[in-house]
């Protein structure tokens, strides 16, 4: 029996090799690299393309002096903050509050909400160029003089503004299904003996809806800001970080280092600077997860 | 007084359902109006930047994609490599997945919290260093075949190359989604009994047997929803294909579309909007499938 268990966990080693080679291959490798690298001078052309050599802290240097690399942080919090933090989770637990009463197109309304996640991020970021570019004939140009107000140029009166917009519009369903299942474990009875005990529908919400549903929300929204600071093509396809890096997210700034302007050594000290940061909130999703691992 | 008070809970209640709808309908349209213009271009003969009713209705721009863009071929490239690279994960993930539920080594929580902490890591962040690499990769298996086939190398390496090549690309992609699969595989074995493997062992059969006959009819449902969302999380993906493909022959439905709307004077956006609603309905298809799966999904893992 005891050979037979030993050659079982042999087995089951085996199993996994594959799976954490290409984890450590492709993803463990790069992160420990980016470090080494941004302490190069690597670049995709030019003389340092060929014999890449250490040059200290110098893009580490630069970094910290750099007005646009602040900017992009800048910007990154603020659309982390504006979109998932406050806008998706808004919109989502709206949405899944509402959905938790016996209402008629349940399944009808939660489709038209999942629909913009579905959306690959070339095609979002296409449909809101349409919706935003263009001047009066943008579509939201368009509603909004129906209500009689002259619209702006929306991409370059409130560019950061309207991301944050484009990235709520994409992230509801997200929010919505991870509050709803929050939502769900509240026990029945607990509401119904407020409700008997005369409290009214927001008491009801403050004192027990949202002190039970808090460990849900900060899971939200832990699990949301992570995924935030990934998101490139969205943005990418619509602004491209412009007007003047109003959109320059701490992604696109890295993509612009590293592949427009190629200096790669410079786009990894950024990438690590992102790295350590989404570690940081990675740890603190850890720690609350350790509990159902 | 009894009755007094129920009338009111009643329009209580009535008043509810009303906020319920109104804040429903809204959300709504917030979430479906971006779509109109890009559903109504598609079937348009005189398509526009903006949104306006098609005089002329027409199937035209959907022949069109096959016949004057490359669209068929784009669409060829992203369903082959998305296609291996979900392929895959699902075969990674369900060995994976059910070598970290059934595993009682030492490495075992260390593995998962690092499989957590992976799925943190944002690949904008991790594109630069892993282009480094697999550009060495790919120099190094070009020095390797140059002299062994010499003309035929490119050829070769469209199919094999690390970068400007479908093995790159599929290995990124299915190892950007390999953490959230790994996920959901073990937490779905974690939710069937060892009995059946047991009663299966005390038959006497091999470990392949088991897999064969006992664990992958078991785990379907689990391969299903993995496989789902890895399919849709790397067919939406723009930053991988941007980074690792450019010549025209390896043009996927995202970097054609990108491509295409940049040509500032010549857009024609009637065939855009064509190859745009071809390149969503795989992934809204899927979505329909996977629902049942999101929430388990979206509280173990990571959204993507």
């Amino acid at each position: 029996m005891k050979h037979r268990r030993r050659t079982a966990a042999w087995q089951l080693n085996l199993l996994l090799f594959p799976s954490a080679l290409i984890l450590a291959l492709f993803i463990i490798y790069p992160a420990l690299y980016s470090v080494y690298m941004s302490f190069t001078n690597e670049a995709l052309v030019g003389p340092s393309a060929r014999n890449p050599s250490l040059v200290g802290f110098r893009n580490y240097l630069r970094l910290f002096g750099d007005a646009e690399f602040w900017n992009a942080l800048y910007v990154t919090l603020v659309f982390v903050v504006g979109s998932a933090i406050i806008g998706q989770f808004v919109l989502g637990l709206a949405s899944a509050l509402a959905l938790t009463r016996r209402i008629r197109f349940r399944s009808l309304f939660s489709v038209f909400i999942l629909l913009p996640n579905a959306a690959p991020e070339v095609v979002a970021g296409f449909m809101w160029i349409s919706m935003l570019a263009g001047g009066d004939n943008a579509t939201l140009s368009r509603i909004v003089m129906f209500f009689g107000i002259t619209p702006p140029d929306w991409l370059q009166v409130f560019p950061l503004w309207m991301i944050i917009i484009v990235n709520t519009w994409r992230g509801i369903a997200t929010a919505m299904i991870l509050l709803s299942a929050g939502l769900s474990t509240i026990p029945q009875d607990v509401l119904e003996a407020a409700r008997i005990d005369g409290a009214r529908p927001f008491q009801i919400f403050r004192r027990i809806t949202l002190p039970l549903m808090l460990p849900t929300i900060v899971l939200y929204m832990l699990i949301s800001a992570v995924s935030t600071i990934a998101v490139f093509g969205l943005i990418y396809t619509l602004t491209r970080g412009g007007p003047g890096g109003a959109t320059e997210l701490v992604s696109i700034y890295i993509y612009n280092q590293s592949f427009t302007a190629f200096q790669l050594g410079y786009g990894a000290a950024v990438s690590v600077i992102v790295l350590l940061i989404s570690m940081a909130i990675g740890i603190a999703y850890v720690r609350m997860m350790a509990v159902k691992v | 007084m009894p009755t007094a008070l129920s009338s009111a809970r009643r329009r209580q209640r009535h008043g509810h359902s009303f906020l319920s709808y109104s804040t429903l309908l809204l959300i709504s349209v917030f979430c479906i109006v971006p779509f109109f213009w890009i559903f109504l271009s598609s079937f348009d003969g005189d398509a526009q930047l903006f949104l306006h009713w098609p005089q002329q209705w027409t199937f035209d721009n959907y022949t069109r994609v096959f016949t004057v863009e490359d669209g068929g071929l784009w669409l060829f490239n992203s369903l082959f490599i998305v296609g291996c690279a979900t392929i895959l994960v699902v075969v990674l993930a369900g060995f994976g997945g059910y070598a970290l539920s059934r595993s009682r080594a030492w490495w075992k929580l260390p593995f998962l919290y690092g499989i957590l902490l992976i799925r943190v890591l944002p690949p904008t962040a991790l594109v630069v260093p892993l282009y480094t690499i697999l550009l060495t990769l790919n120099n190094w298996e070009s020095a390797i075949l140059r002299p062994i086939f010499g003309g035929l190398t490119r050829d070769i390496m469209r199919w094999t190359g690390f970068i400007d090549g479908y093995l790159g690309i599929i290995l990124v992609l299915a190892a950007m989604q390999l953490p959230l699969a790994l996920w959901i595989m073990k937490t779905f074995f974690d939710s069937v009994s060892p009995e059946y493997e047991e009663a299966a062992i005390i038959d006497g059969a091999s470990l392949v047997q088991r897999i064969r006959y006992v664990l992958i009819p078991l785990a379907l449902p689990g391969l299903a929803a993995a496989g789902l969302f890895s399919f849709i999380f790397a067919w939406g993906d723009f930053l991988m294909p941007l980074i690792f493909l450019s010549s025209p022959e390896l043009q996927t439905l995202p970097l054609g579309l990108f491509r295409a709307f940049l040509r500032v004077n010549e857009i024609d956006y009637g065939l855009l909007a064509a190859i745009s609603i071809i390149y969503l309905l795989p992934p809204a298809a899927a979505f329909v499938f996977a629902r049942r799966f999101l929430v388990a999904t979206f509280t173990g893992g990571v959204k993507g």
